[in-house]
């Protein structure tokens, strides 16, 4: 972006088929060394890892998926990868959509970005033609609006990819959006901010080949058959939000800053409640067959609705005021903030001013107000709202007095919404991710949610279970595919296989993407350990050790437990 | 949709699960979409096993017949004793006030 230079450059084959796309093919890139002769000079300056995520020459990788463009539902995908300026660490947030078809149309397999733009600019990416664009008239917009504005501009068949005013401000949790959707764990949108790009705007109209068009269409009619039918029905019905009830059942439903594991407010705001009060309608990214977009009317717009902005904007703040949290997830959709991560930062600060340390005594538990507030501070960057865009674990930092033992986070990553008492599993899962506390790169939650193990009580043998979940969510976030397929996935590795082959014409096998699985796992902890990775940062926070959940005496975890466990994880890796 | 909790006398039914066959009364709760299917949040029956249970909703709930199998539940439902313990044995024994919970197994999202 500092020279105002484009370069097209050819990845191998090779590379392509050990990484396949998305998180593994950005992770590959990221790492940059020994790619010479398929990486341009861009990447090849990535070989240091250690300079701030959000300076000038630190990369920011927008990497589609190996199926993006075919008929495959949930295919239409894509991977913003860079270092975390909130971790950093390896960090790889997926978002869907339109923005995934235009880049492979415009015939890139990922979009390598260093620099920084003299001025705010939005990139135009227009099938071959590479430029920047001044972004003056979108300056401190919300993503809808700058989307709407650039697509009234460039035209209608461009696809955006913006930030909002968080990114521009660079909060470290904010999010890179698209139709709606986020890249939003991590502070892409911080990274995108940092080198003064408003947004990326692509168009392309290339044809994307299939190898072996006829065995394609008969897998992606199969696939969507089967996506239609009970595997899935949870998240058409009800959406993710269905978690809520039934975390607060177990109790796992993180509450006031992972205090509780009950919310006892939580079925006001269950999606069961919700539909009561508001209208709702369903959408679906493009290519998707499944749906499981709720968005529920809120003034005159609408707002999408997951589990984790019930949780962390709701019972983690102690909010059960329905209005409150519908319109505190539209406000971090519209300035571009991870919800997850602001929700846990606000909760933490809550817990913070409970005990007497931080001086912002409207910033209670239980006030949706104080919830909002504090969202538009750290939207502006303004007053306390400086602090808390730098997300809980630098806020404890400046804070002290011990607040780190209860910042609710692993590797400076917010936790989502699974208290890792209940669920053991998870806790191995979280202490482990390489971009920090995340339910989507290690789904171990489905293994405590099972007979497989005692989730309150996890052994040694719960570790394989947390690897074979790791390595399954990093090839499935690498070819893309939505990870809702994964119960109607019954062979993943062979299907997976088979669905590569047809696209791709590779003789890939199961036993292949088994080990590419656990090659793109191994990658990430690579550029982790060039970016200062430590043992030490596989662990919890204080909070969680030698305290049992108040309504669960069961659920207790020891550190030396934990310990074990990650010693385990770290010799089953082979690390 | 609000759910109401319906305790429904075991006397008004006739199956494997009528009163008077199993010793042991006992609660099943449904979560998310079973509840859905169900249309209620809570039932009281009478069972001993895992099985007698299942072949009782079966019976008495349409809506989740279709989830329910002779080999058991759908592999899309879970079901946990107590909120402890996760059972998949259609001969798992079922004690007297023990809560039978069945939810969607696709927990997290």
């Amino acid at each position: 972006m500092t020279s105002g230079h484009a370069e097209r450059v050819p990845i191998s084959d090779d590379v392509l088929r050990q990484y396949v796309g998305g998180s593994g093919l950005g992770a590959r890139l990221l790492l940059g060394s020994d790619l010479d002769s398929c990486v341009g000079p861009a990447a090849r300056k990535n070989q240091d890892l250690t300079p701030d995520p959000l300076s000038p020459e630190a990369p920011l990788i927008f990497a589609f998926s190996a199926l993006v463009g075919s008929p495959l539902t949930t295919s239409a995908k894509f991977a913003v990868v860079s270092r975390s300026p909130l971790t950093g660490r390896f960090n790889d947030s997926l978002a869907s959509s339109g923005f995934a078809i235009a880049g492979k149309q415009a015939g890139c397999d990922a979009i390598v970005i260093v620099g920084r733009a003299p001025v705010l600019s939005v990139l135009v990416i227009d099938n071959g033609n590479v430029r920047l664009e001044p972004a003056d008239d979108v300056a401190g917009e919300s993503c809808p609006v700058t989307e709407e504005t650039l697509r009234a501009r460039l035209g209608h068949d461009f696809r955006i990819a913006s930030i909002g005013p968080a990114g521009e401000r660079a909060v470290l949790y904010a999010t890179i959006s698209h139709d709606g959707r986020h890249a939003g764990r991590g502070g892409s949108g911080a990274v995108l901010g940092s080198k003064n790009i408003k947004a990326i705007a692509v168009r392309g109209t290339q044809r994307v080949e299939w190898a072996h068009p006829r065995e394609l269409t008969e897998l992606s009619r199969d696939l969507s058959k089967r996506s239609f039918g009970p595997a899935t029905a949870k998240y058409r019905e009800l959406g993710t939000a269905a978690n809520l009830l039934t975390f607060n059942r177990f109790g796992t439903l993180p509450t006031r800053n992972f205090q509780q594991g009950t919310f006892e407010e939580a079925p006001n705001l269950s999606p069961e409640q919700l539909r009561t009060e508001h209208s709702r309608t369903r959408a679906s990214c493009v290519a998707c067959t499944i749906g499981c977009e709720h968005i529920y009317s809120l003034g005159n717009g609408g707002v999408r609705i997951e589990y984790e902005n019930l949780f962390a904007l709701g019972s983690l703040c102690g909010v059960s005021d329905q209005a409150a949290v519908l319109r505190a997830s539209q406000r971090c959709d519209e300035l571009g903030i991870d919800t997850i991560s602001a929700g846990g930062t606000i909760a933490f600060a809550m817990e913070c001013v409970e005990r007497g340390l931080l001086d912002a005594p409207w910033l209670t538990f239980g006030s949706g107000d104080a919830v909002l507030k504090a969202i538009d501070l750290i939207g502006r960057r303004e007053g306390i709202g400086a602090l808390l865009a730098e997300g809980s674990r630098r806020a404890a930092e400046s804070i002290g007095q011990g607040s780190i033992a209860f910042a609710p986070q692993v590797k400076g990553m917010e936790i989502p919404g699974y208290e890792p008492r209940g669920l053991q599993t998870m806790a191995l899962g979280f202490a482990v991710g390489a971009r920090g506390a995340d339910h989507n790169r290690s789904g171990a939650y489905d293994v405590d949610f099972s007979d497989k193990v005692d989730r309150r009580n996890a052994t040694l043998d719960s570790v394989r279970h947390a690897i074979d979940t790791e390595d399954r969510a990093a090839l499935m976030d690498s070819l893309i595919l939505c990870k809702f397929l994964r119960r109607v996935l019954e062979d993943f590795y062979g299907e997976s296989a088979a669905m590569l082959r047809a696209v791709t014409g590779w003789d890939v096998t199961a036993d292949e993407l088994y080990e590419t699985a656990k090659r793109i796992v191994a990658t990430k902890r690579q550029v982790n350990l060039l970016a200062g990775w430590t043992p030490a940062e596989d662990t919890l926070p204080d909070r969680f050790f030698n305290s049992p959940l108040p309504n669960d005496p069961e659920a207790s975890l020891s550190r030396e437990k934990l310990q074990e466990l990650v010693a385990e994880y770290h010799r089953q890796r082979g690390w | 949709m609000p759910h109401a909790i319906i305790e429904l006398p075991a006397f008004a039914f006739t199956g494997c699960g009528a009163a008077g066959r199993y010793r042991h009364t006992m609660f099943v709760e449904f979560l998310g979409i079973p509840r859905e299917r169900a249309g209620i949040s809570e039932m009281e029956l009478d069972a001993e096993t895992l099985g007698q249970v299942l072949g009782e909703l079966s019976a008495r709930c349409p809506g989740l017949s279709e989830l329910i199998t002779s080999d058991g539940l759908h592999p899309s439902l879970a079901a946990n004793l107590n909120g402890a313990v996760f059972v998949k044995s259609l001969d798992t024994r079922l004690g007297g006030d023990d809560r039978l919970l069945i939810l969607s197994a696709d927990a997290g999202g």
